[in-house]
């Protein structure tokens, strides 16, 4: 789909391979499993919880030139849905081909109404989504 | 020290990056499920090698739910 997908959490990467090769629900993992037990790169990005030594559940997107577009962090208890994060990415892709034009909040997927900032589109938002 | 230490607000705005910066080089220890190896990743080789979109994905610890 064009991204590469790290999970990182603070455990070694000895934890992660016994979970891999333990858990029936990631049988099917493809991507790296990030090993952070620092805490360096969870603090690089705002999510390390030093008092636990653990990272909140944190997602960032960054683009091919290494810029930081998106974030979403949850408290530990809250999952995050995976649909949104796949909205997002799919906008990002469409944003970056489309570099004039916005996803409003309803966008979900390429072919869905785009909006074309401009002076013409000032107040005239609610006929452009039509 | 007998006095209750407050915790000032301030000193828990996160640090972190902010959206629209860039990313700094970095490099991590990982597991590879798809080679059954360890391995690194690196995001300077990401990002000069690969050109590929980066999605990072923390979450607290292995053998948890949720």
């Amino acid at each position: 789909m064009g991204a590469d997908v790290v999970t990182i959490s603070c455990d070694t990467q000895y934890v992660h391979l016994a979970w891999q090769k333990d858990e029936k629900m990631l049988a099917d993992v493809k991507y790296p499993m990030g090993a952070d037990p620092t805490g360096n790169l969870a603090s690089l990005f705002g999510v390390y919880d030093e008092e636990k030594g653990l990272a909140l559940r944190g997602t960032f997107i960054i683009s091919p030139e290494g810029v930081l577009l998106n974030s979403e962090v949850n408290f530990f208890n809250m999952g995050r849905n995976i649909d949104e994060l796949m909205r997002k990415f799919k906008a990002n892709l469409h944003l970056a081909k489309k570099q004039n034009e916005g996803c409003p909040s309803k966008w979900k997927e390429e072919g869905d109404k785009t909006l074309v900032p401009s002076a013409d589109l000032v107040g005239k938002v609610f006929e452009a989504l039509q | 020290m007998h006095h209750e230490e407050e915790e000032d607000p301030m000193d828990l705005v996160c640090c972190g990056l902010k959206i629209g910066q860039r990313v700094p080089d970095f490099k991590i220890a990982t597991f590879e499920p798809s080679k059954g190896d360890f391995g690194e990743f690196s995001f300077s080789t990401q990002k000069k090698d690969n050109k590929k979109w980066t999605i990072l994905f923390f979450y607290p610890a292995d053998f948890t739910f949720v």
